[in-house]
Parts: structure tokens; sequence; C-alpha cells
């Protein structure tokens, strides 16, 4: 097995920052950066002129601007000597963390700082190429939806798929959100499972609380080497110890079992670099475009067994005192998607935890985290992008 | 309701010169797939490349244009072309020359659709050039497979 490249703790993450979730709120993702990057410098009492790397998740918002890192840092006033923007979707956000990192590491910056910003409900520029257009567009497909109707359909086919315990996830999300004051407003509101089996069908067996909903809104780290932070006197550091990550997973097959993913080659693989067990794991923040996706991952991270996700979402308590905590702050379905800055909403909360600054949602003594990550929907398949982050205090 | 003028229009494919002939062979009702020599498997949707071997060495065949319904969702919220069809069926059908393709089921319903189904390959003109394909159900063949013991 190749070398943990995170196995030491000589880089960590001093500060976090998030912005409340809105919907058509009107702001650029640039006025939503520069509100994520003061609360980064707030927390580290640090400026512009002390970060020197940079590392963006592509915004929906501004992804036709070929120009877009170099446009954001000039708008935030920041000089690089590192600058890129990562397109994995919603796995950018642990994705960058283990790109910051790296660079680091190599010398090409010393204190990065990991954007995520995006208001695609406020402004959507996105154009997707490849097949879409004579393969995907014209077959009358409800997008992300109908993608995984077809593979929740065939996982009740291959399983057992127990509804109530999809309800009892978005029932324990939804609670994590009304404790969050950064959710969206309107999704601050209480549910029951009977409420989720009975919010209306978009693309049976997919209903409408299976789903997110499209925000504004951005987060934000800054990371440097541990010894850094301990000379600045940055005391409260979440280490990043182990990182898998996977793209198009079994692509060349043209018959592939759809209810494997990637996640079952990336997650178990990030709780071996880390040398912990999926019951030595304190709280889950999986990448929840929808409340099915956390569910496979329960299994194929190991929480579960095989085929019996559901079951597993329904026994337990998730809550943040819970047997195993899931996306407490509510998750990408309860605090609102903001694009696709979204996978931080789940990296940013596993953080804050580990800080220790989770006040009434806190999970009681937070050792670690594991995070995940899924970006972009493939043909006829799950998720293109898998990747898993263990974080420890 | 909704009614004829609510209905916004369907996207209609631009073929690419890899596409072309796929778009073709669907005008004249044949459902064609790339096939890879070395692999000596076929594959889709159309590139210039084999996904296996990387070659640019992909040959056009005719299918027999049936197969099986892996799984399917009903749709409830129409997209562009649809809005006068909902409740409608998008199919992954698994071709039996080994390929899957996402396409709208017609001729069934949500009560008698079914995985496992068999199919059959159906076609749609949505203009002049494009002729598009969606699936059905191949009753024969369903009828052969239920008496079978």
């Amino acid at each position: 097995m190749a070398g943990n490249f995170l196995a030491d703790k000589d880089i960590c993450i001093v500060a976090y920052s998030e912005t409340k979730i809105e919907r058509r709120g009107g702001r650029s993702a640039y006025e939503i950066a520069a509100e994520v990057a003061e609360g980064l410098y707030r927390k580290s009492k640090l400026g512009p002129s002390d970060i020197d790397g940079v590392t963006f998740t592509v915004p929906l918002s501004e992804c036709s601007n070929p120009f877009w890192s170099g446009y954001a840092t000039e708008y935030l006033g920041i000089s690089t000597s590192w600058l890129q923007t990562t397109d994995i979707g919603g796995a950018s956000a642990i994705g960058n963390v283990a790109r910051a990192a790296m660079a680091i590491k190599s010398g090409l910056c010393e204190t990065a700082m990991i954007l995520g910003v995006d208001a695609p409900s406020t402004q959507w520029r996105a154009y997707y190429g490849s097949y879409r257009n004579e393969f995907w567009d014209p077959v009358g497909i409800q997008g992300p939806p109908g993608a995984f109707g077809l593979l929740m359909n065939r996982y009740e086919h291959q399983y057992d798929l127990d509804f109530e315990g999809l309800g009892a996830l978005a029932v324990a999300q939804r609670n994590g959100a009304i404790k969050n004051p950064n959710a969206y407003e309107s999704l601050r509101k209480k549910i029951t499972v009977q409420d989720y089996i009975n919010s209306r069908q978009v693309s049976t067996p997919l209903r409408l609380l299976d789903s997110v909903m499209w925000c504004d809104g951005g987060n934000g780290l800054l990371m440097m080497k541990t010894s850094r932070a301990k000379k600045l006197g940055l005391g409260n550091r979440v280490y990043p110890i182990s990182y898998a990550e996977i793209s198009n997973f079994d692509c060349a097959n043209q018959t592939p079992d759809i209810t494997a993913t990637g996640h079952s080659i990336t997650g178990p693989k990030a709780l071996r670099q880390a040398k912990l067990k999926a019951k030595d794991i304190d709280m889950f923040h999986p990448y929840d475009d929808f409340l099915f996706a956390v569910m496979l991952k329960t299994e194929q991270c190991g929480f579960a067994k095989k085929g019996q996700g559901s079951q597993f979402l329904r026994d337990m308590d998730l809550g943040p005192k819970g047997d195993l905590p899931i996306n407490t702050g509510g998750g990408q379905i309860s605090c609102g998607q903001p694009g696709l800055a979204g996978g931080g909403i789940n990296l940013t909360e596993a953080v804050r935890q580990l800080m220790g600054e989770a006040k009434g949602r806190q999970v009681p003594n937070a050792r670690n985290a594991l995070v995940t990550g899924i970006g972009v929907i493939p043909y006829g398949r799950n998720w293109g992008s898998a990747n898993a982050m263990v974080l420890v205090n | 309701m909704v009614t004829k003028t609510d209905v916004k229009p369907r996207p209609v494919p631009k073929p690419t010169p890899t596409t072309q002939e796929f778009w073709d062979g669907a005008k004249k009702g044949k459902l064609m797939l790339q096939w890879d020599p070395a692999a000596r498997k076929y594959q889709f949707w159309p590139r210039a490349n084999s996904v296996r071997t990387g070659r640019r060495n992909l040959q056009w065949k005719t299918t027999l244009g049936k197969g099986e319904l892996y799984s399917y969702t009903i749709t409830h919220v129409a997209t562009p072309g649809f809005e006068d069809k909902t409740p409608y069926i998008v199919g992954l059908i698994e071709l039996d020359e080994g390929v899957r393709m996402v396409a709208n089921m017609l001729n069934v319903t949500p009560e008698t659709v079914e995985i496992g189904m068999r199919v059959k390959v159906a076609w749609e003109k949505l203009n002049d050039d494009i002729t598009y394909f969606a699936f059905e159900p191949d009753k024969a063949a369903n009828r052969k497979k239920r008496d079978r013991p």
C-alpha cells in the first residue's frame, strides 16, 4: 500500500468559516467569498497578505469564467504562489484539503485558504457537454433526482429498502438544522418520518424530502504546517490524517452493478490508513445530495452490513449524543445546498465539532470524524467522484 | 391541466462527426452500437475512443434492439417536451449486446412496468433529421418468459 502522506499530522486546519445559507440572496460568489474570508481572518488574526495559497471549488454561478481563480483572488486582494480551482463537484471540499496539504508539504505555499462559494439560486451559468445533449437531455429524465430514482429502484429490487430508515435520517438531519443558525431559515422546522413518507414523489421512488434545495452560500478553511500554527499561537487545530479519492469507479464496465460505488473503495481505504475501524468513528459527515447516498455510504464505509443500510438508519440513534451522529448541523438536505460549495457543509460541521464549537448540537468528546464527498452524476450509474477523509483533533 | 401550448420544445440532439452514424441508423429504424474489435465488446454512449483500449478503431454494428429493463423511475416533474406526459417512465435498459441505455419507456404504465421485463426498441420522430430511440415491452418475449417453468 502506498504511504499515507497525512499520517504524521504535520499539516493542520486552524480556522473554519461559513455563511448563513440563503435562497436567491442576490449576492455573487465574490461577495460571499469576501464574507467567508473575513471570518477566517477574524479567527486566525491573519489577513490577505498572509495567505499565499488558495484553492476553490468551481462554482455553478461562475463556471463560465475560465479565469475564476484569478478574478476571485484579485477581488479578495490575495497574491498567491499556489492557486487552483478543483472541479470534482461536491468532492472538491475534502479533495481541496488533501490538495492544499500536498501544496504546503511540497513548499508551494505556507498558508492555504480553501474556499467553496456559490450562488446558483441567484445566478445559474452551468453548461454540460459530452453525452448530455444527445443522450440525456432528450429522454425526459429529471436530472439528478431521475438518476437517483433509477439507482434507488434497482437497490430496492436487489435488497430491502425501508423508507422509514430514510425518514429517520431526514428527521435526524432536520433536528440538526433547527439547532444550526446557518441553515436556510425555511428549513429550520421540525418534520416527522411520516412527513418524509408523505412528501410528494418527484422521480419514484425518490421523494421531495429525499433531496437538496439549490441555495446560495459559502464556507472555507485555513491550513498550514502544524509547526507554523504553534508559532502563531493557533491552538485549536484539526488534523486531516487520511484521504482516499476515486473518480469514474469501474467506468469501462458497460453493465456494472450500479449499487456498488467508489465509496466501497475509498471509505475502507481512508479508515485503514487512519488505523481505525468504522466502529471507532465518533461521527459521520457524509456528503448528502440525497438521503439514499448517505444510506449507501453507511454500508460501503463499513457502518452497516451490505443491503441493510436503511434498517441501520432506522434502528440507530443518529443525533449528536446517539450511536452514530450523522450530519449534525443538518447536512445539505436540511441546511440547503449552496451549489457546488455544498461539500463544504459536511466538512465545516466536522471541523466545528472537532474544535468543540458546535454548541447545542456538540458531539460529546468527539475525537475523530469521517467525512465524504460526491461529485458529478454519470450516465446510468451512481456518482462519478467518491472520496473520504478522516479528521482528528 | 396541461394543454398543448404549455409543452416546451423537447431538446433535439446535435450530432457530432462521431455520433452521426448512430443518428443515420436511427432514421432508418436501426439501433446502432459501437463495437470494439480488440475487446470484442460493445460500448454506449458513442465516443471517438474505446473505453477499454483507448484506440479509435470502433466499428458501427446494428443491434437487434432487444433487452431487459434493469431499472426505471416514474417521472412526476416533467423535463422540457414532456409536460403533457406525466407521470411517465424513464428506463435503464440492458441490451442483449451488453450495454445499458437510458431511454423513455412507451406503451407501459406505472402499474405494468417491472424490472426484468423484456423490452424492444421503439422510435419517435423528433424532426426530419432526428428519430429518437425509446423502448416498449416485448410482449411476445414476456409471454414466453412467463410460460417458462
